[in-house]
């Protein structure tokens, strides 16, 4: 796996062997660019070569080994301006205290369209709590639909609102319903429905995703994305 | 394997809902006793609802699910009686592909997007959609509606689909239609 991933960041990056290892004054050709710099005075994020193989995994995979700026070089990369892979972007950009690109990238985020949709995905990542409230309430003021946020409830780690949830899922959206109590809820003896499979993996990709980013910058960036839209 | 008939029946709306609310709630408090109650439950499947982890679980089963099926029989029982009342039944067994597909049915816009209506299993309530089955209901207003326009079609529709438009435009209230309740 680790293997795997290595040799996939040397072909997004296109590093050659032992080009670079943690604690190297060897710093990969992206990394040695001249000295430009940034208005802020940043230097400039590694340019990645052979991105468009690369995807969120590889991201979260940097963030995991510690590699922060190639994720966000990664991101930098793969990003289409829209979706989760901007969404993300701008998170990076603004736990790296990088407003140029955070300022730059907040309004590409206000468009992303179902707007519920990311509030409930990033409340979906988190443990219960204020904060978790506040998003859901958000993505209800932004039209979320009842099945969403059966959903998020079918999620809580109180069995009764577990329960509860699941239950308002079954008639809101059956064959979601199953799906999520197959693959969510570990119930063993009911089986995800085909029909409920694509919408179930949107939104449970954008949810996992967040989760392992750190949902806490997400949360960030809605912050100052809903400040900006009141 | 024969090929399911297609019956109509005379929906009360307000009593499938009601129906439909009182299930939702003891489900959410996981009243399995009452729920055993509601769906007229013997004592073999009642102690099977008991030993699930929770009552909604039983109810997110496959419909062939060998534990499950028995239960959502008796739920199906309990909504017909409470809601539905048997009008007609289709002696064709090609009813539901002439209303799905025959060509003049399908020139007339405003006819086939009432009848696709009339057989979207999606808007009945989870307990009555069946795998493969064929279901769905229109309010009164577009069963008129639809029955008018289906008779003016009459002559060139196929006996089996102007015996459907007699009993259909013959009754009163909400219709629905469905192959395997």
């Amino acid at each position: 796996m680790a293997v795997g991933f290595f040799d996939r960041a040397k072909a997004v990056f296109g590093l050659q062997k032992g080009a670079r290892t943690e604690g190297s004054d060897t710093a990969p050709r992206a990394d040695r660019q001249s000295g430009r710099k940034t208005k802020a005075g940043r230097p400039p994020l590694p340019e990645v070569s052979g991105a468009a193989s690369a995807t969120i995994e590889d991201v979260l995979t940097a963030r995991a080994a510690g590699s922060f700026d190639e994720a966000r070089a990664i991101l930098a990369a793969i990003d289409k301006g829209q979706g989760l892979r901007t969404v993300l972007r701008a998170a990076a950009a603004l736990e790296a205290h990088d407003e140029e690109e955070v300022t730059r990238l907040i309004p590409l985020v206000q468009k992303d369209s179902p707007a519920w949709q990311l509030r409930l995905q990033v409340a979906a990542a988190l443990d219960p709590g204020p904060e978790r409230d506040d998003l859901v309430s958000r993505a209800v003021g932004l039209g979320a639909p009842a099945w969403s946020v059966a959903w998020l409830r079918a999620l809580s780690s109180n069995d009764e609102q577990k329960r509860a949830g699941l239950v308002d899922l079954l008639f809101e959206d059956a064959a979601l319903a199953r799906t999520v109590a197959a693959r969510d809820l570990g119930f063993t003896d009911i089986k995800p429905d085909n029909d409920a499979i694509r919408r179930y993996t949107a939104f449970a990709h954008g949810r996992d995703a967040i989760r392992r980013f750190g949902a806490a910058h997400v949360v960030a960036l809605l912050g100052r994305v809903d400040h900006r839209s009141a | 394997m024969s090929r399911p008939l297609l019956s109509l029946y005379r929906l009360d709306r307000n009593k499938l809902h009601d129906l439909s609310a009182q299930l939702r709630e003891l489900l959410a408090r996981d009243d399995r006793a009452a729920l055993a109650s509601l769906l007229g439950l013997g004592e073999e499947l009642a102690r099977r609802l008991a030993a699930e982890r929770w009552a909604v679980g039983m109810m997110l089963r496959p419909d062939e699910d060998a534990q499950a099926a028995p239960i959502f029989a008796s739920l199906r029982r309990v909504a017909k009686r409470a809601a539905l009342e048997l009008v007609w039944t289709s002696e064709s067994p090609a009813l539901e592909g002439r209303l799905r597909a025959y060509d003049v049915l399908r020139e007339e816009e405003d006819v086939a997007e009432a009848i696709d209506r009339l057989l979207d299993a999606a808007r009945l309530p989870w307990f009555l959609q069946r795998p493969g089955g064929t279901g769905g209901w229109l309010g009164d207003e577009q069963r008129e509606t639809l029955a008018t326009r289906l008779d003016e079609l009459g002559p060139a529709l196929p006996d089996e689909v102007n015996a459907f438009v007699a009993a259909f435009g013959g009754m009163d209230g909400d219709a629905l239609v469905h192959d395997c309740l």
